[in-house]
């Protein structure tokens, strides 16, 4: 692969393009468990810039892998055929506010968290930022079609995409969907980038819908000592007449890595349910809390917890942001891997998926909890393995056969809101398969020289394990 | 591919190197070794990002603490040659320890930087970094750069007369660049902490507002800055548009750089630092000494003093802080421009 870094270095600038050893290895990482390293880094900070860089790869054939803040957990920028890596963090502006139109426009590599400190005074928040919206950016989110806590109520990234400005990968740019609500027939075009992983084009601008700020929040925490009946609690909560802002699950694992690197104090139980009401009434809001109250007591809850104040709520809100690296303290000499970590079921099977995940840990000799935002089906596991450990690969990679297995028999999916890219593209690919082709047809059209994130989703390698080298320091 | 060398900011390095490059493959980094683990540990999710000081100002990723603890790691794993760039890097940190204190992965940064420092030092390969220099030919071997630093990093040697500077000990907190009568100790530019940068940051802000009362505030890095992260608005112009300037840490306030924020048009300096004995360099007792001395000057000149306040935040007190600003900035807009 033939790289003219000078021509790059002509588009953006001498000072936002980077080829030396040490940068590329740092942007050959994210949350994942893949390494691979680029072959060089550019920053655009314009559509033009980002228009002839495209223009350039496709002419050159050489791979072009959009770049928010890497905090993906599957892979999905790591550039498994090197190329050039476009890190979007210097097209952060925030364009535009309107809150007559309930809506904003802004650049790909806004941070999240930003956007909503920055919608505050206007009453008005973006509910879908994801846990890790401190660093994630917007371009990162819509990409691999992300969402929050509060998905539940609000939905995920898809439902808060109007419109979008993509630059394709032939250097043109598209408009795509409108500066309204409704929209009817005609392909959907813009929903189609969202989780498309930077395989299809390059988010350059986003419009997307805001949610008025709520005015009254309550929050509650029920225990409870069978996991089943936590589970269950859930699912009941889901069908009832009630929609929380937030309906979690944390499981005895978690509790305990929680308790140990964040002193958070829970209560040592065997399952915790987290649940948050929002609304324009303090009793509106206090009827729900009561209403769940009394759904979590049916499933035997013991010691359910109620509370509106601020810092108690942010407390609970911010140990849950933290469970992730949290996981990693949990047992001398085992790592958190980021595995078989978003799968999502029907309600129903909320339960029945949780005890199938420990039972699949157990069984396969690695350490997999539950939790996660389980309102809208969605459950979290992590891999606690002994990654230098040859074997235990081996162990984690059945662990995750048998987990996406029972996933996909329940009729669930891969992955709820972590993307898919390399690390679940095996068990995405089953689960899929007879829609590949669709995928394949519309990638070709778009794509035709394979240039953007090539091989990953449907054209990843079969084998997770072995797709690129691995972060830790094992030799398989 | 065209080979390009690594662009090292300033001067070339390695500078200083009393001992031999050695051979890369044959540096033992038998300090951070012992952190081997720790490195698996860490689930590279970047949280680390929101409070560095140092990525801030450049935004590359290799600025970060999880792009350092990658630095680290493919030391120790040879993905990652020794070179004077990535010595540079690596003694690139101010240490605020915001990343270790934040990260709910324990792992410890800044403690992990220390041994590679140590380890890529003995092998020849010794970056500059935000640590301080010394100008031998202005230094006057008064020693008072040698009291001021609570890290011990600064000895004067009796018999050469010269300070020399212990690269692995500074954290970079420019105290004695700010002590120095004569201009001797200095940092490398490109932080945005050089007095130059400081009060190009206060001009650049000055410039970009008009009409609200123009507050400047000083906000030691330790305290966590707020407002927005990496985003911009598109209205604000180049700059944040709340008039926080970070200095890093509040000792490196000098008097000249209030009476250049009024001079070029601030109506209120404020600056803010760490409770009292909680500056790891005292940084934010000599900004106490400070202000009260300016304070006195402004009185003397016909202006109130109470344009300068100091204002003590712990760590994380971000809302603290804004609404201390947001008061201060009240009280300025009654008082009007000098
Ligand atoms: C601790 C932790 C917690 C997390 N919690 C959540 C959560 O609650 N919910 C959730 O959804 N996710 C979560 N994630 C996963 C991840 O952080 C998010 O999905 C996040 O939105 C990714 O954003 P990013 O900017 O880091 O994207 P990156 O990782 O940089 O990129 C992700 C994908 O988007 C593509 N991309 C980036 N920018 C563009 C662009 N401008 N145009 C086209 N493609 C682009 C990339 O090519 C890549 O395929 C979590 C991760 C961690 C480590």
């Amino acid at each position: 692969m033939e790289i003219d870094v000078r021509r790059l270095q002509e588009i953006v600038g001498e000072e936002d393009v980077r080829d030396n050893a040490a940068d590329l290895y740092v942007y050959g990482s994210d949350a994942s468990v893949h390494e691979a390293n680029p072959s060089v880094v550019v920053r655009p900070e314009t559509v033009e810039e980002v228009q002839a860089i495209v223009r350039y790869a496709n002419a050159q054939l050489v791979p072009v892998i959009a770049r928010g803040a890497g905090s993906g957990a599957s892979g999905q920028a790591v550039p498994i055929d090197g190329g050039i890596v476009m890190d979007f963090k210097r097209m952060n502006r925030i364009k535009a506010i309107r809150p007559r139109d309930v809506l904003c426009k802004v650049e790909p590599g806004v941070v999240c968290d930003d956007l909503n400190r920055a919608l505050q005074p206007h009453g008005l928040w973006f509910p879908s930022a994801p846990e890790s919206g401190r660093i994630a950016t917007i371009g990162g989110t819509i990409a691999n079609n992300g969402s929050g806590v509060r998905a539940i109520k609000y939905g995920t990234m898809r439902d808060y995409v109007l419109g979008m400005k993509v630059v394709l990968a032939n250097g043109d740019m598209v408009t795509l969907g409108a500066d309204t609500r409704a929209q009817a027939s005609g392909y959907q075009l813009d929903r189609l980038m969202v989780g498309s992983e930077g395989t299809l084009g390059l988010i350059v601008e986003a419009t997307l819908l805001l949610r008025p700020l709520p005015r009254f929040k309550a929050m509650g925490m029920a225990k409870f000592s069978e996991l089943e009946d936590a589970g269950e609690t859930i699912s009941d909560i889901v069908a009832s007449e009630v929609t929380p802002s937030l309906l979690e699950l944390v499981d005895d694992i978690a509790i305990t890595a929680l308790n140990k690197t964040l002193n958070m104090n829970l209560p040592q139980v065997e399952a915790i349910v987290v649940y948050e009401c929002d609304g324009r009434m303090k009793e509106a809001v206090d009827y729900d809390m009561a209403t769940i109250k009394e759904i979590c007591e049916k499933n035997n809850a013991f010691g359910v917890e109620m509370g509106s104040d601020p810092k108690e709520m942010e407390r609970i809100y911010s140990g849950r942001k933290k469970l992730f690296a949290a996981l990693s303290r949990y047992r001398e000499g085992l790592v958190c891997t980021s595995l078989a970590d978003d799968m999502a079921v029907p309600s129903s099977k909320i339960a029945e998926c949780a005890r199938k995940i420990h039972e699949i840990g157990e069984r396969n000799r690695v350490v997999m909890n539950a939790y996660g935002h389980c309102g809208i089906g969605l459950l979290h596991t992590k891999i606690l393995m002994e990654a230098t450990r040859k074997e235990q690969w081996e162990d984690a990679r059945r662990a995750v056969d048998e987990v996406y297995e029972y996933v996909r028999s329940v009729g669930g999916t891969t992955s709820g809101e972590h993307g898919i890219a390399l690390s679940k593209a095996p068990a995405w690919k089953k689960e899929k398969a007879d829609s590949l082709q669709m995928m394949k047809a519309i990638k070709a059209a778009l794509d035709p020289n394979n240039i953007l994130n090539p091989h990953k989703l449907m054209d990843a390698p079969d084998d997770w394990v072995t797709a690129t080298k691995l972060r830790y320091p094992v030799k398989l | 591919m065209t080979t390009e060398k690594a662009r090292v900011p300033g001067r070339a390095m390695p500078l200083g190197a009393r001992k031999p490059l050695v051979d890369p493959r044959e540096i033992e980094f038998s300090r951070l070794k012992k952190w081997a683990s720790e490195l698996n540990l860490c689930i590279r999710c970047g949280y680390c990002y929101e409070h560095c000081p140092l990525y801030r100002a450049s935004s590359w990723e290799i600025d970060t603490p999880r792009g350092r603890l990658l630095l680290a790691y493919g030391l120790l794993t040879g993905e990652v040659e020794p070179s004077p760039y990535v010595a540079e890097k690596m003694f690139e940190c101010f240490y605020c320890g915001n990343c270790s204190r934040s990260c709910s992965a324990k792992v410890s940064p800044t403690d992990i930087f220390t041994d590679a420092r140590a380890d890529l030092l003995d092998s020849g390969y010794a970056g500059e970094g935000t640590t301080a220099r010394n100008d031998e030919k202005l230094c006057m071997a008064c020693g008072r750069c040698v009291s001021a630093c609570k890290a011990q990093a600064l000895t004067l040697d009796m018999g050469s007369m010269r300070v020399a500077v212990d690269r692995v000990k500074c954290k970079g907190c420019g105290v004695c660049v700010v002590e120095c009568p004569v201009g001797a100790m200095s940092q490398r530019a490109g932080f945005g902490v050089t007095r130059e940068e400081l009060s190009a940051a206060v001009q650049s802000y000055l410039r970009g507002i008009n009409g609200s009362p123009k507050v400047v505030v000083f906000c030691c890095s330790w305290s966590m800055t707020p407002g927005l992260q990496l985003s911009r608005m598109e209205s604000a112009g180049a700059v944040n548009a709340s008039g926080v300037i970070v200095s890093v840490c509040s000792g490196r306030v000098d008097p000249g750089l209030i009476l250049d924020a009024f001079h070029q048009g601030a109506w209120g300096v404020m600056i803010a630092c760490c409770p009292l004995d909680e500056c790891e360099h005292d940084g934010n007792y000599r900004a106490r000494e400070r202000c009260v001395s300016v304070g006195r000057l402004l009185d003397v000149l016909g202006f109130q003093a109470e344009r300068l306040r100091l204002e003590h935040f712990a760590t994380g007190e971000v809302q603290k802080l804004k609404n201390a600003v947001k008061s201060f900035a009240g009280e300025m807009a009654s008082l009007g421009p000098i």
